[in-house]
């Protein structure tokens, strides 16, 4: 069998156990990862059949609210993006965009089998099969469909992680960009490109390492246009006007 | 009164320190009285500390210029000067210099500042959003100011700590809302209109222009919107006491006073959808406007 690379952190990594002398801020970092963990804002991109497990999850029969989860409507608020179920090739290229539109810490929950490996959509032409391939994933809940109990048993899983500081994986996506991108380079095509600069986040944020650069980076830089502010216009556009 | 600088300095520290924390609580009794409405349980005790410490601890951020940070700050920062010029039990701050006029006018910059730092993400969301925000700002502030105008003609001041202690000095005979019906109703209109709840709640409509002025704001920006929020709870429902409920003799009353009118626009908000924009203009131009204007009719024949 071939052996997948994990992009999975473990606690063994010297980055996640970076705990400094001074105790104050030991704490201070407790509390707030304590607070990371009770306040979770969910932006669940719904594309399979999951996604009908989760208003009995948030509503009055099993209230996700009481752990502090709430729903949010754009990725540049939330915090968990959920995936509920298969991704075709054309919705995964919406979901790496909204992944990267996130602020971190940001996790990503796979909810269903569609998103561990394909699922019932295997033999498909257009899905893609496994979520990690293109993006670092927290936690999957397997299942077809998990029922709300389950959704809650994974959230509260991750809620652990966080607490001990654990559920470090967004930075994976920083470190292992060149990874990701073959990927993604590998199912869009060549000119594939995104309008977030993630090798200058990466800098920016310390988190920039041999592996974020690679051949798939310098294919990026080759085809990348660089990207043009919308033109803001009122009234009829040209085009109306030939008409 | 007279008082010392340093105390003057302690008062302008502590005025919005405690109006934050009680609007934390109020945030906290929106959302556990959402969730009883929907028979649910609700978030924890201190779910609305957990989501500002969570947001300002984002450790990437996305900002789209200076005047995206600035927007937030005047956010915020209307609202503490508002609180300073918003008398409260043992503590006047600068009130007695305010008055009614510069409130309304201070309570009028976190809107603009909002405007201005959404202005600058360029995401139509937002613009649209926040175009609603300001129609509906004009919208409830005609009967706002209606009523501004009853309560200082009524009270003969526009000083809130002379209002506050002409109303207890009378007993509950002489509050605002006993004095002028009319207008302590055409008020909870304006209230409705300026916290933005659900009948009225043009400008945020999570489903339909996502979150509008939010869109764009993540992580601090979205916490600095929070603080706002506790804020504006705060303000708006005690300067509605102050007017109206004969503010308060201590801070029990204070808190009782000020929750329990926060409470029916809450309730009103999770049983109600919502307005168009349009909508809004008609109703906020029309039925508190004509109950202010008879409110103040009747003021003259009291």
């Amino acid at each position: 069998m071939k052996e997948f690379p994990v992009p999975v952190q473990t606690a063994e990594d010297p980055s996640v156990k970076k705990q400094s002398g001074n105790i104050f801020s030991n704490v201070f970092d407790e509390l707030v990862r304590f607070a990371q963990s009770r306040s979770l804002f969910m932006l669940h991109y719904c594309t399979g059949c999951g996604a009908i497990e989760l208003p009995p999850a948030m509503t009055s029969r099993f209230d996700m609210e009481r752990l502090g989860i709430q729903p949010m409507v754009t990725p540049r608020q939330a915090d968990i993006l959920l995936i509920t179920g298969y991704v075709s090739v054309k919705t995964l290229k919406r979901v790496i965009l909204t992944y990267e539109q996130m602020n971190a810490p940001k996790y990503v929950i796979g909810i269903c089998s569609c998103t561990v490996n394909g699922g019932m959509y295997w033999q498909s032409y257009a899905t893609a099969k496994k979520l990690n391939d293109y993006m670092p994933v927290d936690l999957y809940i397997a299942g077809c469909m998990p029922r709300p109990e389950a959704v809650i048993s994974g959230l509260r899983q991750l809620m652990e992680k966080i607490k001990i500081g654990e559920a470090n994986s967004w930075q994976d996506y920083f470190k292992r960009y060149d990874y990701y991108l073959g990927n993604q380079q590998r199912l869009f095509g060549e000119t594939w490109q995104t309008p977030t600069d993630i090798i200058g986040e990466s800098k920016h944020y310390s988190l920039h390492t041999p592996e974020t650069e690679g051949e798939h980076t310098r294919l990026l830089e080759l085809h990348q246009r660089p990207l043009e502010p919308l033109e803001m216009r009122l009234g009829l556009s040209e085009k109306t006007e030939d008409r | 009164m007279h008082i010392g600088l340093g105390e003057l300095l302690i008062e302008l520290t502590l005025m919005p320190l405690v109006a934050f924390i009680v609007g934390m609580l109020m945030v906290l009794m929106m959302r556990r009285v959402g969730a009883r409405l929907q028979r649910r349980v609700g978030p924890p005790f201190f779910q609305p500390l957990y989501d500002i410490i969570k947001l300002h601890s984002k450790e990437t951020q996305i900002s789209h210029g200076l005047i995206h940070d600035i927007g937030i700050i005047m956010a915020v920062g209307g609202y503490i000067a508002a609180e300073t010029l918003l008398p409260v039990p043992g503590m006047n701050g600068i009130a007695e210099k305010g008055g009614l006029i510069t409130l309304l006018y201070v309570m009028m910059i976190p809107s603009l500042g909002l405007a201005l730092g959404v202005g600058q993400c360029a995401n139509p969301n937002g613009s649209i959003g926040i175009s609603r925000a300001l129609t509906a700002m004009l919208a409830y502030d005609i009967p706002f100011v209606i009523v501004m105008a009853g309560v200082a003609f009524i009270y003969g001041t526009t000083n809130l700590v002379e209002v506050i202690n002409i109303q207890q000095e009378g007993g509950i005979a002489a509050w605002g809302a006993v004095q002028m019906p009319f207008m302590a109703l055409a008020g909870l209109f304006a209230l409705q209109g300026m916290l933005g709840k659900q009948p009225f709640e043009v400008y945020v409509a999570p489903a339909e222009i996502a979150t509008g002025p939010m869109v764009e704001m993540g992580g601090k920006y979205l916490g600095g919107l929070f603080v706002m929020q506790c804020f504006q709870l705060y303000t708006a429902s005690v300067l509605y006491v102050t007017l109206f409920l004969g503010g308060g003799e201590n801070w029990l009353f204070l808190l009782l006073k000020a929750f329990a009118v926060l409470l029916i626009p809450i309730s009103i908000a999770f049983l109600f959808p919502r307005f168009k924009t349009d909508d809004l203009v008609r109703l906020m131009w029309k039925w508190p406007v004509l109950l202010g204007l008879i409110g103040l009719v009747l003021i003259n024949y009291r």
